[in-house]
């Protein structure tokens, strides 16, 4: 029982541990920075740059428990991380009362969709949400008879739905792979790659925009998304991509192109997430991640590169 | 043995199932640990409220902390009434003027609680109301603290609680809420009246910061 729940291949899997080891070397690396810059120069105000560290070492080492030593738990884990950001997602977009049920099969839609990529049955899972969800979902809002703004609630939850579960539950499908003869790191080097590319992204697009960003690339939306930081980013991360690219069966033009999109998805998403905060005249999403604001503001990148990257290698290379 | 069953049930299953799967945002409440009799006054959409207040108390001062239920509804009958009493830890009191059982005033099963050094949990407004609206409060509790001066009232504002289980609905739709408390306050007034509009208006700030 207990050696079904849980795998402990990883430790036998150089490719692995080596990526999170450069996990862990980069937070390293970042806590002693900000301790130095800290103590050298206590008038430069870095107290957010060390509260988000200190969030990226938790959220790392939550993310590599759940993901690196069972499957079941990662199903559930991810499928958690989804259900919290609809939540989150639902509360700040303000519904009617009466979207109360249709908002109730949604969230039912969660542990469902997750179940389909645990059992590996491919075709349900890519249409539930796209197709049978968003049948399901107007049908409950016309049950309950309310039809004063119901065009804004019926695209807005399956909107959510599409976001938070429908993206996201694409990381878990990583793990629903059939395995490739001669490729050993199998789903779980896929979804590390993603996910660590993803990130990486972000922080490098924050990092370049902070130290070199004048040009604003769409002031209206988000005053700190700058041409330097976009493309300094896409160039270190496709980079990042190439060096770690052991991580994947792909050929090292597909890695690069892959490294490159994920860039180019990740800004994508963050871009799209920081419209809707202006549209309702939020700063943040919540105040679960110290630092960095809500559960959305850390993962709205990844609710776009999961399915681009999954579908760029679901059609290259299984 | 009730002690340690509240502590079980509030503090460790409730708190996690209130933040994991409702979403309650719990703010600090050790403060509450130094204080000794205090009276917990907050707006009111719902029935996780007195469960959500309950969960985000110290544990160790749980069970001196009794919520004031309505009699007519949490003591219906003699097993409802035994199961709030041990399970909510309720003083059960009569919402509608003086009933059958009761002899007095209805502020009387509050006034003996605070003789008997117990804190309290209650709902100035009566009942639930509409989510982000609030009614007009009564002044039972007012007459209480004019006469108690000792007991401090610690204002609580509840947001997004009646998203999650509005008035009238027995599902719980998880929506992101939060408990906001505020400073523990002493009663100088004697007019219930003028007490009254000091607590809405401590409830109303917390309220304001929230927003």
């Amino acid at each position: 029982m207990f050696e079904k729940i849980f795998q402990f291949e990883v430790f036998n899997n150089n490719d692995l541990l080596s990526v999170i080891g450069l996990i862990f070397g980069i937070l390293t690396f970042a806590s002693l920075l900000f301790f130095a810059i800290g103590k050298i120069k206590p008038e430069w105000n870095i107290s957010e740059l060390k509260s988000r560290t200190r969030s990226w070492w938790v959220m790392s080492f939550i993310f590599i428990i759940a993901t690196m030593f069972s499957n079941t738990i990662s199903y559930i884990a991810i499928a958690f991380l989804s259900f919290v950001a609809f939540r989150e997602l639902y509360s700040i977009l303000g519904f009617r009362d009466s979207d109360r049920y249709a908002i109730l099969w949604a969230y039912f839609s969660i542990p469902i969709q997750y179940f389909l990529a645990y059992i590996g049955w491919y075709g349900a899972f890519i249409i539930f949400i796209p197709v049978i969800m968003f049948l399901l979902i107007p049908l409950r809002l016309v049950l309950k008879g309310d039809t004063k703004g119901i065009i804004k609630s019926m695209s807005s939850i399956h909107w959510i739905l599409m976001l938070t579960v429908f993206g996201l539950s694409h990381m878990a499908y990583f793990l629903s792979l059939p395995e490739i003869p001669g490729f050993e790191n199998g789903g779980r080097g896929l979804l590390l790659f993603l996910v660590f590319l993803t990130e990486i992204n972000d922080v490098l697009q924050f990092t370049f925009g902070k130290i070199f960003g004048k040009r604003k690339i769409i002031p209206s939306i988000s005053p700190n998304k700058t041409w330097e930081g976009f493309i300094g980013g896409l160039i270190c991360t496709t980079f990042i991509g190439y060096f770690i690219s052991f991580l994947t069966p792909l050929s090292t033009f597909e890695v690069l192109f892959a490294s490159f999109m994920i860039a180019f998805a990740g800004f994508s998403g963050d871009l799209v997430m920081s419209s809707i905060k202006r549209d309702i005249g939020v700063k943040d999403t919540s105040t679960a991640i110290p630092g960095h604001g809500g559960i959305l503001d850390r993962i709205d990148s990844l609710s776009f590169t999961a399915p681009a990257f999954f579908h760029f290698i679901y059609y290259l290379a299984y | 043995m009730q002690k340690y069953i509240l502590q079980f049930i509030y503090s460790f299953v409730l708190r996690i199932f209130l933040k994991l799967i409702v979403g309650v945002k719990f703010d600090d409440a050790s403060f509450l640990e130094k204080e000794e009799q205090f009276v917990i006054l907050s707006n009111h959409n719902s029935h996780l409220d007195t469960l959500s207040i309950m969960a985000s108390l110290p544990s160790s001062i749980i069970e001196r902390v009794k919520p004031v239920a309505a009699g007519d509804y949490f003591g219906r009958n003699k097993l409802v009434s035994w199961f709030s009493r041990f399970f909510i830890n309720a003083v059960l009191l009569e919402r509608n003027g003086v009933s059958k059982q009761s002899k007095g005033s209805p502020l009387a099963v509050i006034e003996k609680a605070i003789d008997e050094g117990y804190s309290l949990i209650l709902f100035p407004e009566g009942t639930r109301g509409q989510p982000e609206k609030m009614k007009t409060l009564k002044r039972g509790i007012g007459i209480v603290l004019s006469k108690n001066k000792h007991v401090k009232y610690v204002p609580v504002y509840l947001d997004g609680m009646g998203k999650n289980l509005p008035k009238g609905e027995t599902l719980i739709v998880p929506y992101n809420a939060k408990i906001k408390y505020g400073t523990p306050k002493t009663v100088v007034s004697d007019d219930s009246k003028e007490i009254m509009t000091q607590i809405e208006h401590d409830i109303l700030t917390l309220k304001a910061e929230l927003h």
